[in-house]
């Protein structure tokens, strides 16, 4: 097989001709308009959002910003803090746990594995609303209730579905024999994963890791309602009360919505060239 | 030198079976099965958070919500909303990754424009929408500068307001796709397209005969996914219309399921409603899946 | 070597996995009560809107925690709505104390703390027939909300030709024709998405000047079933309200508008007149004006109705950790006379506490309104908010969001007075079950 088809000749044909760039840049325009305003109105002061909602105006200030960071009691940053720890730890588990079962599911034969196979897409196709009042009760009587463990641990169990609907896609084309060979060697089957099948899922790995970090940077349901009002808050649900409460100062909402997107932003910028691959194979084999 | 193990593969190590198996099994019993069972049980009950006693009414609530009219428009909404959830941002996203497919920082740049919305709390989209879409908003005053004298009520037409908020829904998805078939892209062998090029077929040939067949498996995964999302559409709605204008115009099953179980507090009926929901999601998944499926290329 | 890299990389799975582990058990921002001494710790949860910020709710407890002694308070945040109040429950989460009154289904299953008639009188409370349940007290009634009265813009009224406020609604429909022929948009009614519960007000206002003025006790009975939303005086008066949107005297952008977009309209002068509740004098005054003035929806007869609710808020838990200081506390808070100026400047409440005065900063706007509701009193015309009543005589929950929205179909005349009634039957039956 040439080396073009995959690393360095990456793209289609080549360089783009002006007529598809300059259609590229109308388009990406035209579609991404709403959000340039969001940023646009969270520089502007509220009369002049009123006045003038579409156009940069000439007094851009930084007042709306100022205003979100410095609030008496600090709901940006102790959300963005709360936000981050069950993000990452959240995510992390989230993909481990979800590639370890992958692993069991494409590997084995026996009827737990099948089982699991027809158990776990039911997951995707839940109503959370549905479910709400009987996990809270659950969740009550085992002392989960207004514990980030607690929260952690239902996104977990939440976000396995997808993980796994991801990995095993992605499993299935890393041939048997090579983890036969190192079995034959006298590896352990643990060991076997970690050096030799999870370097391997890297990118299946970064594209699960974007989507379920995405998915719980974004929840605010849960948190607002496993957490509860007196055990602080994410982001998002800090930008949930801003909203309700601020509703007349769309400035200060939108500077907190910009505040509150850039951190899962950088994150799917860094993994960007890892995931596209990851869905690619991981769709190709599903 | 250690002895050497002869470790059969798949092993029928316990170890193996609790440290791979095991914990995921339990937590996706204890949190996502468990609930969903009780969730079942409570839909053959008239329990209700405002009365004190629950007794059981076994399959009532489930004639209950068939016989109801209201019930046939959130389906038919429901359906409405999927099909544009489906159809748009998959063909939005296949001719935007089309498009886009390209070397240089420009559409690095592009390609990461598009996946921001995906990014956003679907909240956070819906609000800003609504202060574009609202009948005095950014897109009327611009259409009526433009001499459009009665410009349309997106969101106030009960006509418009179930394709508006499919847009808005839709629109946030076009970036997943956009990725997705982009990847999807790149895993096409040149040498095929090159090939097609020299024995002198056009671009929109090489496309039908070449790159769609093998892009179908993508295809598929993504149909699924997006028709699986568009089912459970819930904070555009709310946040949006309501469910209005009027009654039940943009009422889908995911805001019907939260208005009877949480809002008015009838957790049995509100069960069974979702109960119904989540059975003709697995149900129309398992078919497109086998249909699907049937027509990719095996690679 | 290999071996190395692989020591090295467990280590530092390792220490990543602690160092989550560890920070998994702590949150940040939540400030794990602190306590001293025989000092008790209450949770009192309080929802924030633009009138009522975090410093207003900060203020007021301080105030109050002054007044008795042995207690901390710990204000969590949330929505005050009965929903989210039997999350809580079930959650195991519910606090000590609710700001906002959240009785209707919880009193009923014994979750809330009761009050004894000489508790709310010894603290001051005059209003005994605000969100009872079955008779009983569950929350304190301090401060009365109308809702909705009509505020208008005398500027406007002056510009089509009207100088007085309409005392019969002949005289308010002649006014509405007024209006529309300047150019003016009458009715300032609306609100889109999250905000839709503002589309009712007229259909709320023309049902109260009718029926309530003639028969307060009108939902009482409906929850009894001795009368039916087809009763013609109930058809006549959405009868009303069809008429007043096919003559166009509503403003036809306000059915998107979002409530802060709402208010922005009527005080921006794009329509004449603003059927909403009795908070809004506290946002006009907030923004000076002298030209807003308030009147009664007007009946037939010349009645001008003033339907009013007491939140009857501060419910205690009745399995609180202390039920007596939590009641206590929460008295102290509810008639606390700087806290009740603050009610009244920032959210427009009309005060019933015996003997209170009001501060000297009042604005013009709720001067009127309270000259508005002492006149209302005096006649006889104040009537229960049907709308927006908890306890006895409510609407049964989720019956709200679906008035709503066919009120919704009764102004764009997607359904008749006679259709909209008896899908309001149907509703209601469907919900009492």
């Amino acid at each position: 097989m040439t080396t073009n088809a995959g690393s360095n000749r990456r793209f289609g044909a080549g360089r783009a001709g002006p007529a598809r760039t300059l259609t590229a840049l109308v388009l990406t325009a035209l579609f991404i308009y709403p959000i340039y305003l969001v940023i646009l109105n969270a520089f502007k002061t509220q009369e002049d959002i009123y006045r003038y909602p579409g156009l940069p105006t000439m007094p851009l200030t930084w007042r709306n910003f100022v205003d979100v960071v410095t609030r008496p009691d600090g709901l940006l940053w102790t959300g963005l803090i709360n936000s981050v720890q069950i993000t990452v730890v959240g995510t992390l588990l989230s993909t481990v746990i979800a590639a370890m079962m992958a692993h069991y599911m494409v590997r084995s034969t026996g009827w737990f594995a099948k089982s699991l196979w027809v158990v776990i897409p039911l997951g995707l196709m839940i109503p959370p609303a549905t479910t709400l009042l009987p996990l809270l009760r659950m969740m009550r009587d085992f002392g989960l209730i207004g514990s980030v463990f607690g929260l952690i641990v239902l996104y977990v169990a939440g976000s396995l579905p997808f993980g796994v609907l991801v990995f095993t896609g992605f499993l299935r084309t890393i041939p048997k024999e090579l983890e036969e060979a190192a079995a034959m060697d006298g590896a352990g089957p643990i060991r076997t994963f970690w050096s030799i099948v999870f370097p391997l899922l890297r990118p299946a790995g970064a594209s699960v890791v974007i989507f379920v970090a995405v998915g719980l940077w974004n929840d605010f349901i849960t948190p607002l309602i496993i957490l509860g009002p007196a055990n602080g808050s994410t982001v998002t649900v800090g930008m949930y009360r801003q909203i309700s409460e601020h509703v007349s100062n769309y400035g200060a909402v939108f500077a907190y919505m910009v505040l509150a997107t850039i951190p899962i932003l950088v994150l799917f910028v860094f993994l960007q060239k890892y995931f596209v691959k990851g869905l690619l194979s991981g769709a190709a084999k599903g | 030198m250690h002895k050497q193990k002869r470790r059969r593969f798949p092993p029928r190590n316990p170890l193996y079976f609790l440290l791979f198996a095991l914990p995921g099994a339990v937590l996706y019993a204890a949190f996502v099965l468990w609930p969903l069972l009780v969730a079942l049980w409570s839909s053959l009950t008239n329990e209700n958070a405002y009365r004190t006693t629950t007794s059981f009414v076994w399959f009532d609530n489930y004639g209950r919500l068939f016989t109801d009219p209201a019930y046939v428009q959130t389906l038919r909404n429901t359906v409405v909303l999927a099909l544009i959830c489906i159809a748009v941002p998959n063909a939005l996203g296949l001719g935007i990754a089309v498009l886009l497919d390209r070397v240089g920082w420009v559409f690095n740049v592009l390609r990461a424009v598009f996946f921001i919305p995906v990014v956003l709390s679907s909240v956070v989209v819906a609000v800003i929408w609504q202060q574009m879409l609202k009948d005095d908003g950014l897109v009327n005053t611009s259409l009526r500068s433009f001499g459009v004298t009665d410009p349309p009520g997106w969101l106030s037409d009960p006509a418009l307001a179930l394709y508006s908020v499919g847009w808005i829904a839709a629109w946030q998805a076009v970036g997943t796709c956009v990725v997705l078939y982009l990847a999807g892209l790149q895993s096409i062998p040149k040498e095929l397209l090159e090939a097609a090029a020299i024995d002198g077929a056009g671009p929109v040939r090489r496309f039908r005969t070449i790159t769609w067949p093998l892009l179908a498996p993508s295809v598929t995964i993504m149909t699924v996914l997006s028709m699986i999302g568009g089912f459970k559409v819930y904070d555009q709605v709310k946040v949006m219309t309501n469910g209005g204008p009027g009654v039940g115009t943009t009422s889908t099953l995911a805001f019907d399921v939260v208005r009877t179980g949480i809002d008015a507090g009838a957790v049995g009926y509100g069960a069974a409603k979702a109960a119904v929901m989540f059975f003709i999601i697995a149900a129309i998944s398992l078919l497109s899946l086998r249909i699907m499926r049937g027509r990719e290329v095996d690679l | 070597m290999r071996t190395r890299r692989r020591t090295k990389r467990f280590l530092l799975v390792a220490t990543v996995a602690a160092w989550a582990l560890a920070l998994a058990g702590c949150t940040a921002g939540g400030s794990a009560p602190s306590g001293s001494g025989d000092e008790v710790t209450l949770t009192f949860l309080v929802s924030e809107t633009p009138n009522l910020t975090p410093k207003y709710w900060d203020d007021a407890i301080a105030r109050a925690s002054e007044k008795v002694p042995g207690v901390t308070i710990k204000k969590v945040v949330g929505e005050n709505t009965p929903a989210y109040a039997q999350q809580l429950f079930a959650s195991g989460q519910a606090p000590d104390i609710f700001a906002a009154g959240i009785a209707n289904g919880l009193a009923q299953k014994g979750m809330l703390a009761e009050y004894t008639r000489d508790e709310l009188k010894k603290a001051g409370v005059t209003d005994f027939t605000s969100g009872t349940i079955n008779g009983k007290f569950y929350g304190v009634a301090t401060g009365a909300q109308a809702i909705p009265v009509v505020y208008y813009n005398k500027a406007l009224f002056a510009k089509a030709g009207i100088d007085a406020a309409p005392k019969t609604y002949a005289e308010l429909v002649a006014d509405c024709a007024k209006l529309k022929a300047a150019g003016i948009a009458p009715f300032e009614i609306g609100g889109g998405g999250k905000d839709t519960w503002a589309t009712v007000f007229a259909l709320v206002s023309a049902v109260s000047a009718d029926v309530l003025t003639v028969d307060p006790d009108w939902f009482l009975k409906r929850t009894k079933g001795e009368v039916k939303f087809t009763d013609p005086a109930f058809v006549a008066a959405a009868k009303k309200v069809q008429d007043l949107a096919r003559n166009g005297y509503g403003d036809k952008d306000a059915m998107t508008r979002s409530y802060a977009d709402l208010e922005q309209a009527f005080l921006g002068g794009k329509a004449a007149m603003y059927p909403m509740g009795s908070w809004f004098a506290a946002a006009a005054d907030k923004a000076k004006r002298t030209d807003i003035g308030v009147f009664g929806w007007p009946s037939d007869t010349g009645r001008q109705a003033f339907p009013t609710v007491s939140g009857a808020g501060m419910n205690v838990n009745a399995k609180s950790k202390n039920v007596e200081l939590a009641k206590k506390w929460s008295l102290a808070f509810a008639t606390d006379k700087q806290n009740r100026d603050l009610g009244v400047l920032t959210d427009g409440d009309i005060v019933t506490v015996k003997d209170y005065q009001l501060p000297d900063k009042v604005g013009a706007v709720y001067q009127e309104t309270v000259r508005a509701y002492d006149a209302a009193v005096a006649s006889g015309a104040t009537v229960p908010a049907w709308a927006n009543i908890t306890g006895d005589g409510a609407l049964p929950p989720g019956f709200s969001e679906l008035m709503t929205a066919a009120n919704v179909d009764l102004l764009t005349g997607k359904k008749t007075p006679e259709q909209f009634a008896q899908y309001l039957d149907q509703q209601y039956a469907a919900a009492q079950k």
